[in-house]
């Protein structure tokens, strides 16, 4: 590993307490040149860099291990993997600290650099497909996202390293491991002035749903603005009780944490919710699996394969169906038609697989078996000739009746353009049904696009004979349809036939979904960012604030590490506070969301109001987000306090 | 200037000299500075304002950092030591007496008495008969719940005071400690220094320029110009 881009340590950067540099003190005197500590520490470097590299590489491995092996779910997988990776880093990272008995933050920064860049190189210079399987699905979704991607792992990875070092230097920079907090928390409390009664009102106010408090408080500040008034008018001296700057930095501090947090919460639900929705929808109206046969037969032995299919563990049903575009018109008239994508079912064995049985809101799906008990309508208008004989049966979505016109009983023509031999060439083939059911799976794409007709009328309307497009297949857990859908596969014997699970099915949409879910997720992230800056100022007002009070302390023998573990403690405890309230408001949100709705228009957004999920591990991720920003926010202030030279605050007279 | 074998002095100032560089120019403010102190001893130092009096207490409070010279205690170089190694020194030996008195406003007297325990990881309970004690030395067992804004300034000087002794440290270096008191609490503050001096045996340095109080401490130094000169 080359060494290279190390910049070389600046010589004038003094470590605070060893004064002015004397470069020719007077002749008589001895020079005190004691021995200077080294702002940049090859070893530490080091060993910041193993364990930025070991976190950064080490984390797909050991999710894919994890995943793999163990056969963990991906979510668990993932996280143990991102948790462990971390882990290790904040270890090496600490070691670093230890070491060098600094907070390494030159030696971080510098090995993060160097790793990203020549993570990026890599992924540039080399061939697509030599960077292993992690990358591989990067690189999938276009360079920038590669980029991005590998930049942002390299970047979480460098801050697990750092909070590694800077908690070890925290804890025992002072030469002994020294965990308490004791006194530190104690000048923390004083610096922050939150009495128990202030933060039981905050509490208050959030569980109050904020707007009641804030109108509260709007009413007393204007009582008190006129009493002020009031007395100034009269020539009383009426002091209003001021709050001090810092504290109300503070408190708004607090309130930008918990917004950030909020919003985090509120959204990810959302976007959890949408994705559980429409997971919930598509694996009702669609299967679980999918069996197709591939090469160059028809699938015609598909009774035989549905029974062995059924008899494959973890399979609850299966369904035979066909598959083909057709446009559909109302009555013989030809003006109302709409292209829909027809399904030939089988109706004994469809609800075993779909709910389709469930979401019929008018006619009966048994119809389509016995299309002779279909009430016909009383004709309701003369150019519509009754219909001769018993037509068979149709099934339609709510959107597409509606686009057609039609309702239970009625007539409608399927057209479809692969056609007779007509008289004059190729003409297209129409042929009346009726509409037997109306469903509603409440997704727009299906409500306006699909039809079932029953699996042997569809095979005679389209001429394919004793044929089907594939099975449809439901298991017992969705969530391991892949696994489940590759065994059947195996019962199979490979070859021609081939499976899809309902992830692959639809991997477009939910790869979208996790996308957006992703850049909503860092969109946000940037809200919780901004609160930690506002900690940022805060504390470095509060350390202006208390230069004096850092002297003092520092001449009473308080170290380096226990000057910056008071700043440290104030930011956690305002991101600490921000965090909680910013979870309480988050998920009151979203349950209020949940109970009140939020209505939608299911045109556009294919449901009809906000969904919301709250998921645990979601919600964790933002807290600890949140923790881990305000913590990094704290450091700059904190190292800008011990850095004081005592004499500086001491002289300020 | 050779230390008689045997007997090292417990503080010893060695060719010490301060320059603050100022852009180009040079500014010498304590030049080849040379004393001894002996453990219980009494030192005054008086000289003009600007005459480096608190650079020089200052860097023998090893709270900043000579440019030539050493500072030794019990015949160690303190400046050789770490900046822990140095916080923990200073907590151990040295306690500070302010001019301005600098307690932390948001503590309570008996709060800021007990810092310095606190500081050295005392348990609470210790720390705080610690505190007790030394502010009953110093004659405030009744003030202990009053915040410095609640105190008078010789109160403020007095539990500063306390606050420097709480763990009883080897030598006190006190800068004008009486120096925005009016003459009667200044005498008050001074009989108090003696007193501890006499009952407690530590060593003190106390910058002054009250005629009076230096001239009532046993030895007596005067620094003028960057050096240091015996001024009885």
């Amino acid at each position: 590993m080359s060494l290279d881009p190390v910049p070389t340590p600046a010589p004038e950067a003094a470590p605070p307490g060893d004064g002015p540099a004397a470069p020719s003190p007077p002749p008589p005197a001895v020079p005190s040149d004691h021995p200077v500590a080294p702002v940049f520490s090859v070893p530490a470097f080091l060993l910041v860099l193993a364990g930025l590299v070991l976190a950064a590489a080490g984390a797909p491995l050991l999710q894919a291990a994890l995943a793999g092996r163990l056969g963990l779910p991906t979510g668990v997988a993932t996280g143990l993997a991102a948790g462990g990776a971390a882990l290790l880093g904040a270890a090496f990272g600490a070691a670093a600290a230890l070491a060098a008995r600094r907070l390494a933050f030159y030696e971080v920064t510098a090995a993060a650099l160097l790793w990203i860049a020549t993570s990026v190189a890599r992924l540039l210079l080399l061939p697509a497909g030599g960077h292993g399987q992690a990358a591989e699905g990067l690189e999938s979704q276009g360079a920038l996202v590669a980029v991005l991607g590998v930049m942002g792992s390299g970047a979480l990875a460098a801050v697990a390293v750092f909070v590694g070092a800077s908690l070890a230097y925290l804890a025992a920079g002072g030469g002994r491991i020294d965990p308490s907090l004791s006194f530190e928390l104690y000048v923390a409390r004083s610096h922050l002035k939150l009495s128990p009664r202030l933060l039981l009102g905050l509490f208050l106010l959030c569980v109050t749903g904020v707007v009641p408090g804030l109108l509260l408080m709007l009413v007393r500040s204007l009582l008190a603005d006129a009493a002020e008034r009031r007395a100034e008018r009269r020539g009383l001296l009426h002091q209003r009780r001021r709050m001090p700057a810092t504290m109300l930095m503070t408190l708004i501090s607090i309130g930008g944490v918990a917004i950030g947090v909020c919003a985090l919460t509120v959204v990810l639900a959302v976007m959890s919710g949408f994705e559980g929705d429409l997971q919930r929808r598509i694996l009702g109206q669609n299967a679980h699996g999918m069996v197709m046969k591939t090469g160059p037969k028809d699938f015609t032995d598909w009774r035989e394969t549905r029974e062995r299919v059924r008899l494959v563990p973890g399979v609850l049903g299966a369904t035979p169906f066909l598959y083909n575009q057709v446009m559909l018109a109302a009555g013989q008239s030809m003006e109302l038609m709409d292209g829909a994508v027809l399904k030939g079912i089988d109706p004994a064995t469809i609800g075993t697989v779909t709910e389709l049985p469930e979401i019929i809101e008018a006619g009966r799906l048994s119809w389509l078996d016995s299309p002779e008990a279909i009430p016909v309508p009383a004709a309701r208008d003369a150019d519509t000739p009754p219909a001769s004989g018993t037509l068979p049966g149709i099934v339609v979505g709510r959107e597409l009746a509606h686009s057609l016109r039609v309702f239970v009983g009625d007539q409608v023509n399927l057209v479809s353009p692969q056609g007779d031999i007509g008289p004059a060439g190729p003409q297209p083939k129409s042929r009346p049904f009726r509409v037997a059911a109306i469903f509603y799976s409440g997704f727009f794409e299906y409500d306006s696009k699909l039809a079932y007709l029953d699996l042997a009328e569809a095979q005679r309307y389209f001429g394919t004979g004793d044929t089907v497009t594939g099975l449809e297949v439901k298991v017992v857990d969705p969530d391991a349809a892949r696994a489940t859908m590759k065994r059947i596969q195996v019962e199979l014997g490979g070859y021609p036939f081939r499976t899809k699970d309902w992830g692959e099915l639809n991997r477009n949409l939910f790869a979208a979904l996790q996308l957006e879910k992703l850049a909503m997720a860092v969109i946000l992230g940037f809200i919780v960012l901004v609160a930690s800056f506002l900690v940022v100022a805060t504390l470095i007002m509060l350390v202006l604030e208390k230069v004096r009070e850092i002297a003092v302390l520092k001449s009473m023998g308080a170290g380096v590490p226990s000057i910056m573990r008071i700043f440290v403690a104030e930011g956690l405890i305002i991101g600490v506070i921000g965090t909680f309230l910013g979870l309480v408001l988050g998920v009151e949100s979203c349950l209020l969301i949940e109970k009140v709705g939020v209505q939608m228009d299911p045109e556009v957004y294919y449901i009809s109001s906000l969904p919301v999920r709250l998921e645990a591990g979601q919600v964790a991720l933002a807290a600890l987000m949140s923790l881990v920003l305000a913590y990094l926010a704290t450091i700059y202030p904190a190292t800008q306090a011990a850095r004081l030279r005592p004499v500086d605050g001491l002289r300020s007279e | 200037m050779g230390l008689p074998s045997g007997s090292v002095p417990f503080v010893s100032v060695r060719g010490l000299g301060k320059t603050y560089l100022m852009g180009a120019r040079r500014l010498d403010v304590l030049r080849d500075l040379s004393l001894d102190i002996q453990a219980g001893e009494l030192v005054a130092l008086t000289g003009p304002s600007g005459s480096g009096k608190s650079t020089f207490l200052h860097v023998l409070g090893t709270l900043d950092a000579p440019s030539a010279g050493q500072v030794l205690y019990d015949g160690r170089d303190v400046f050789a030591m770490g900046e822990e190694a140095l916080a923990t020194f200073r907590n151990q030996t040295i306690g500070f007496v302010f001019q301005s008195h600098h307690l932390l406003p948001e503590f309570t007297a008996l709060e800021n008495a007990m810092m310095p325990a606190l500081i050295r990881r005392m348990p609470r309970a210790q720390a705080l008969a610690r505190a007790e004690e030394v502010l009953g030395l110093v004659g405030l067992t009744d003030r202990m719940g009053h915040r410095p804004g609640e105190l008078s300034g010789g109160e403020q000087q007095r539990v500063a005071l306390a606050r420097a002794l709480c763990l009883k440290p080897r030598l006190l270096l006190a800068d004008e400690p009486t120096g925005n008191l009016d003459p009667r609490t200044a005498e008050g503050i001074h009989a108090l220094l003696l007193d501890l001096n006499a009952r407690l045996g530590i060593s003190a340095v106390v910058v002054t320029h009250n005629e009076r109080l230096a001239e009532a401490l046993p030895r007596r130094l005067r620094l003028a110009s960057g050096r240091l000169e015996d001024a009885r």
